[in-house]
């Protein structure tokens, strides 16, 4: 682990400009990219990297996020590498697209900057418009900080370019896209080792002339489906084999899920994104002060790592899910989604889904410890329950 | 691991769906006779040679020719053209210059001086041809190309019959006359002038002595036209007069002169005497737009100063000191449902009256049906014969005038021609039969003009009417080279394919293959839409009903 | 007559299961022949997506991306920029589409990719409604006429995609008929030699949707055109005018009367279209006058 730290080349880089530079970085050939807040400083960053020759992608810049995603199908199944960003409104005009590049087997890498859906309008960090996006076969990664962004990037390309599938990571709004940490940037040369040049399986080549798009009989648009259940099947094992990779080239090892300080816990939170951050500090608080408390990290949420949710929580007395979000009718998508992973397994946790932080509301780490305190002895209801 | 996206691909062709089977009908490449095809009286494959002309390719067209006609720069001349008549485009602009083109053609084999190939195989029989005009002339033609042996006996010192003695120079020069005449006889042709086959026993002789006998004699007695003195020197026969004039001899008749008649040979007196320098009236039965002759031989008589008095009739004449005064009236006439058939009615105080110096009726020829006794039958005012031109006596065929009422030089050449290939079969069977064109001809709507502008014909030049009147030379100019070619592409080409490639280039289906010389239907994928024979130029294709594979 | 010459190169199969007497299926055949082989099409849904399509199989031998209706433009863009990055500047592409995807869904991404001068050939096969979905009005679909969403006839006029383009100042614009089909080839040639957006505007007549017989739709192309319906133009750089077909020789009322979607016109109705192809018609004059 050392011999990277000892190569650091630490910037004090926002979440986006991480973003950009873990996109620099990971070379694609065609960037389309359309500006809304708060991922606009990703593109900006972008063209300024083109503009000063650091960035060599074709970029282009159409009239919507929904041309933008089209113009990344096309340029992927034209056997190339490609990266865009959005944000909220812009992700959900892609929506109809986002089956598209899945079905279509794209390995498009996209960031998206989780923010509130309108309406009514808002500008600040909640992960509905990813979540809501969770049935249309692009893998989803969620990233804590800056510095889990930029490697997220890289890593990204790794596990679309070989399972032909296409990967979002998600950072929240504000919290990690505008907040400036040190971040290591690591070498060009680093990045090429780890991620080789991408050869398309398939591509639109004059001199093959085959053909992608045209329409389905029922028994082959079935076959469709198992075949892409098939490479969803098989992306949580390159989740685990690229951040374990990019681990061993840097340092900073990833996986689909992470356990913080889970030894023995009696209570566990599970979350996504920059509220891992906040709960990071409530569990180094309570494990201080003699709980046993710890942080479940979903970091791979798309497929969802049901082995490993199972494993993390197996024999956990109490679990608080934290969402970031709210589905009207039903609650935290996280809280459902984590317990339809343990449905069945004869695990007696007693889950807690908590509606904390939705619109983008402060969740502070004393917070998290009281409401440790106040539901670790509950009985889970089976409603969603705001909390302050 | 799954990397194997590759079934969503499509890689291979759609050539496997044999859309053939949506069909109910398929285009059928046909070429379907043109309507100039059955108009013609030689059955010319006129669209075929017209488009060897576009391509410039002459001597093409003249072998097309004169597979049915070895007389192109005759008829080219002096054709009646039924085919002009007939032509498609006259609903679109007018009709082609068909005449005019074919003179073209025919002058060039001239010039370039192309001659008939020898048969390939000779034969032993032997056809005797009595009589030397064009019934005969062409017969003589088709046998001897066929390798037969051919004998012509003409009783006049030259052969030619009414195209030397009939038709006035100005109409048809004689060196053209003598080229396509000279042309036949190069084939081999034994000829005998002053040759009369007076008698039945001549005709009997004759027919011991050859395989076969075709009698083209024509017509020759002229009619007589009742109440008129033939015997006045003010009264001359027209026939006689044209074979007189042609002949060179001077004309003995006054300055006033009065033609009875508005066929061709009358127009043919009219002009004649017109440019010895007579002042000329043609008086005929039929009224101006009825009359007989081409319309432009009246319209280059009239421009010759040439006095039209049309629908009426000469009752009487008085001859005085002064010259002759005709009596004559105005009738109403009805034309009759043949050609020559018509009736007439007197109109109450019409009466007028003429002057003149000299009387030439021209109002028609009889044949000569008593000339071999009993030995022919006759039908009517014509010799009798079957469908192959066989005469009641086997081995005797007749044919033009002699057979018909259609007096016109290109009918004579298609009977000689039809009784030739007859009297081939007789002699020797394995002789294919002559088919007559049976499809019915291209109409006009099946032609898409969309691929033909509008601009009407070309004309070939007239020489000045003052010149005219000068001599005896041609009054109809040959095309131009450029007048020729323009006028050849106005050619519809009805029912024959021109290879446009537009059948090919519309398909959607792609289902026309090109072949070397046309095209081939793939029955697997036509879906039988029939834009191929919407957008044939030439309606050469048809759709036929064909219920798929 | 003007002979059809293109080189056939096979670049469109039998087999496509077009209507018999497709107007689109010609035009394609004739666009893909000039093309060649060494292009990338982009199609988006429309009966040419049918024609092109059916799974396994390709009736194209091109390779075709067949996406979504709204983004033809788009897509061709992204196909276009990952050539050119891999060194394949030379490949064309070619953009796909019908009039929906053209003139209503598709215009924002096709301003988009006009605005950007793409480098690509946007070939619009306009047969004036919605034809693949059993023919509904569309934006493209001319006044008067029924569709199955304008049962009484569309009360406004089709919608003006030339000028439309025409204000991007795209190196090329032009308009194609397959009545004319040596006219098309030239201008597919002349706008694949040219860099930048080109796009074509060929009107495909449809056989159902417009009620005519199946071996009519080259008639009433060629009808559109010499009525002046359906003008063969260029437009260079947005701003130069060039007419192809420069006389207007068959009234408005011969073209109508081959088409059952027609079939309800008054005299007057006739009279009031043939009245704005004429005004339509001068106003062209005098843009090509103005050059």
């Amino acid at each position: 682990m050392n011999i990277a730290a000892n190569n650091r080349n630490l910037q004090l880089l926002s979440g986006n400009h991480a973003v950009a530079m873990g996109a620099m970085l990971s070379k694609p050939d065609v960037a389309p990219v359309y500006p809304i807040t708060p991922q606009t400083p990703i593109l900006e960053k972008l063209t300024e990297l083109q503009t000063e020759g650091r960035f060599n992608a074709e970029v282009l810049t159409p009239e919507s996020e929904h041309s933008v995603l089209a113009a990344c199908i096309g340029a992927s199944h034209a056997g190339s590498r490609v990266f865009t960003a959005t944000s909220s409104q812009g992700l959900l005009l892609m929506h109809e697209l986002l089956h598209y590049a899945s079905g279509a087997r794209t390995s498009i890498v996209m960031f998206n900057v989780n923010r509130t859906p309108a309406s009514p309008w808002g500008f600040w960090p909640d992960q509905l418009d990813s979540l809501s996006q969770r049935d249309t076969g692009w893998v989803q990664l969620y990233s804590e900080t800056p510095q889990e962004s930029l490697d997220s990037v890289v890593q990204a390309f790794k596990i679309a370019e070989t399972v032909n599938l296409p990967v979002m990571i998600n950072h929240d709004a504000f919290y990690v896209s505008h907040a400036v940490e040190p971040v290591d940037v690591p070498e060009q040369s680093l990045v090429d080792q780890f991620l080789p040049p991408f050869v398309p399986p398939f591509s639109l080549d004059p001199e093959v002339g085959s053909s992608f798009g045209a329409p389905l009989a029922q028994d082959n648009w079935n076959k469709s489906r198992r075949v892409l259940d098939a490479a969803q099947a098989a992306v949580c094992d390159q989740v685990v084999e690229a951040g374990r990779d990019w681990g061993a080239l840097t340092g900073r090892p990833y996986g689909p899920i992470e356990q913080y300080r889970c030894e023995d816990a009696e209570v566990v939170i599970v979350t996504m994104g920059s509220m891992c951050g906040t709960v990071r500090d409530a569990v180094d608080r309570m494990r201080d002060q003699g709980q046993a408390v710890g942080l479940l990290k979903v970091r791979l949420f798309r497929p969802l790592p049901v082995s490993a949710l199972r494993e993390a929580l197996r024999d956990v007395p109490c679990a608080l899910v934290l969402d970031r979000n709210y589905s009207p009718g039903t609650g935290g998508i996280l809280h459902q989604e984590v317990k339809a992973a343990l449905f069945g397994t004869g695990n007696t946790t007693k889950m807690h889904g908590l509606l904390a932080g939705v619109g983008g509301v402060s969740v502070s780490s004393d917070r998290i410890q009281r409401l440790v305190g106040e539901y670790r002895d509950k009985v889970p209801s089976p409603d969603a329950i705001w909390v302050d | 691991m799954s990397r194997e996206p590759s079934f969503l691909w499509s890689n291979s062709t759609s050539e496997g769906r044999l859309t053939g089977t949506w069909r109910t009908a398929s285009p059928d490449y046909r070429n379907l006779p043109s309507p100039c095809l059955g108009a013609c009286p030689v059955n010319g494959r006129i669209a075929t040679w017209i488009g060897q002309v576009t391509k410039g390719d002459y001597h093409g067209a003249w072998t097309t020719l004169v597979d049915n006609n070895p007389f192109p720069s005759i008829a080219g001349r002096i054709c009646h053209h039924p085919c002009e008549t007939a032509c498609n485009r006259v609903e679109h602009d007018e009709a082609v210059s068909i005449c005019a083109l074919e003179r073209y053609v025919g002058d060039q084999a001239l010039e370039e001086n192309w001659q008939y190939p020898k048969p390939e195989t000779m034969h032993d029989q032997s056809v005797a041809i009595v009589g030397g005009g064009p019934a005969g002339l062409s017969a003589a033609y088709q046998l001897a190309r066929r390798g037969f042996r051919v004998s012509i006996y003409e009783s006049q010192a030259q052969l030619g019959g009414l195209l030397r003695y009939g038709i006035p120079s100005y109409r048809l020069d004689k060196s053209i006359l003598d080229a396509e005449i000279a042309r036949i006889v190069n084939l081999g042709v034994t000829v005998h002038l002053n040759t009369s086959i007076a008698d039945k026993g001549g005709l009997e002789a004759l027919r011991a002595e050859h395989d076969a006998v075709f009698l083209a004699t024509g017509a020759t007695k002229s009619k007589v036209l009742p109440g008129l003195d033939y015997s006045q020197p003010w009264v001359r026969d027209g026939a006689k007069f044209l074979a007189q004039t042609n002949a060179g001899e001077a004309c003995d008749l006054g300055r006033h002169l009065v033609v009875i008649g508005g066929g061709s040979a009358g127009i043919d007196v009219a002009r004649t005497a017109r440019r010895l320098g007579r002042d000329v009236t043609v008086l005929a039965l039929e009224p101006d737009d009825l009359l007989p002759a081409q319309r432009t031989e009246v319209v280059e008589a009239r421009e010759e100063g040439i006095r039209f008095v049309c629908g009426a009739m000469m009752q009487k004449v008085d001859a005085g000191a002064d010259g002759l005064t005709i009596n004559c009236v105005e009738v109403a006439f009805t034309p009759g449902a043949a050609r020559g058939q018509f009736t007439i009615a007197p109109v109450d105080g019409s009466a007028f009256t003429l002057a003149a110096d000299a009387i030439i009726p021209s109002i028609g020829q009889d044949a000569d049906l008593k000339k071999y006794g009993d030995l022919l039958d006759s039908a009517g005012p014509v010799i009798a014969h079957d469908e192959n031109w066989q005469t009641s006596s086997p081995g005797i065929f007749a044919g033009g005038d002699l057979t018909s009422m259609d007096r016109f030089v290109t009918e004579a050449i298609g009977m000689g021609k039809e009784a030739a290939m007859a009297i081939a079969r007789f002699v020797d069977p394995e002789q294919p039969a002559f088919v007559k064109p049976s499809d019915p001809a291209v109409p006009f709507k099946v032609i898409n003009t969309a691929y033909h502008s509008a601009d009407g014909r070309e004309s070939p030049a007239h020489v000045a009417v003052e010149q005219r009147l000068q001599s005896f030379g041609e009054v109809q100019q040959r095309f131009t080279k450029a007048a020729a070619e323009i006028e050849a592409k106005r050619c519809f080409s009805c029912g024959t394919c021109i290879y446009c490639d537009n059948c090919y280039f519309y398909c959607p289906d792609m289902a026309i293959t090109k072949l070397d010389q046309g095209y081939e239907v793939k029955l697997d994928y036509c879906k039988g839409c029939g834009l191929c024979v919407a957008e044939c130029p030439t309606g050469a294709i048809n759709m036929a009903e064909d219920l798929g594979r | 007559m003007e002979k059809i010459e293109y080189e056939e190169k096979g670049q469109l199969y039998s087999g496509h299961v077009a209507c018999a007497g497709c107007a689109e299926a010609l035009s394609l055949r004739v666009v893909l022949n000039t093309v060649g082989q060494d292009a990338v099409g982009v199609v988006a849904p429309s009966c040419l997506a049918v024609i092109c399509g059916a799974h396994p199989t390709s009736s194209v031998k091109i390779p075709v991306f067949h996406t979504t209706i709204e983004s033809c433009a788009a897509t061709a863009s992204g196909v276009k920029r990952a050539l050119d990055k891999q060194g394949k500047s030379q490949t064309t592409v070619l953009g796909l589409a019908g009039d929906g995807g053209t003139y209503d869904i598709g215009l924002q991404s096709l301003s988009s990719a006009a605005e950007r001068n793409e480098d690509i050939l946007y070939v619009c096969f306009d047969n004036e409604g919605y034809m693949n979905t059993g023919g509904q009005k569309s934006s493209s679909t001319p006044e008067k006429a029924v569709t199955g969403s304008t049962p009484a006839g569309k009360t406004t006029r089709k919608k003006n995609m030339i000028d439309i383009l025409a204000a991007h100042r795209i190196p090329y614009i032009a308009t194609a008929s397959p009545s004319h089909i040596n006219d098309m080839v030239a201008k597919v040639e002349k706008a694949k030699a040219i860099r930048g957006t080109k796009v074509l505007v060929i009107l495909v007549p449809c056989l159902p949707g417009w009620g005519i017989g199946d071996n009519a739709m080259v008639k009433t192309s060629r009808l559109a055109v010499e009525s002046g319906v359906f003008p063969l133009f260029e437009v260079e750089d947005g701003t130069r005018y060039i007419m192809n077909h420069t006389t207007k020789t068959q009234p408005v009322a011969e073209y109508v009367k081959l088409q059952k979607r027609y079939k309800h016109l008054s005299e007057d109705d006739i009279a009031g279209l043939q009245a704005e192809v004429d005004y339509d018609w001068d106003r062209l004059h005098r843009r090509v006058a103005q050059n």
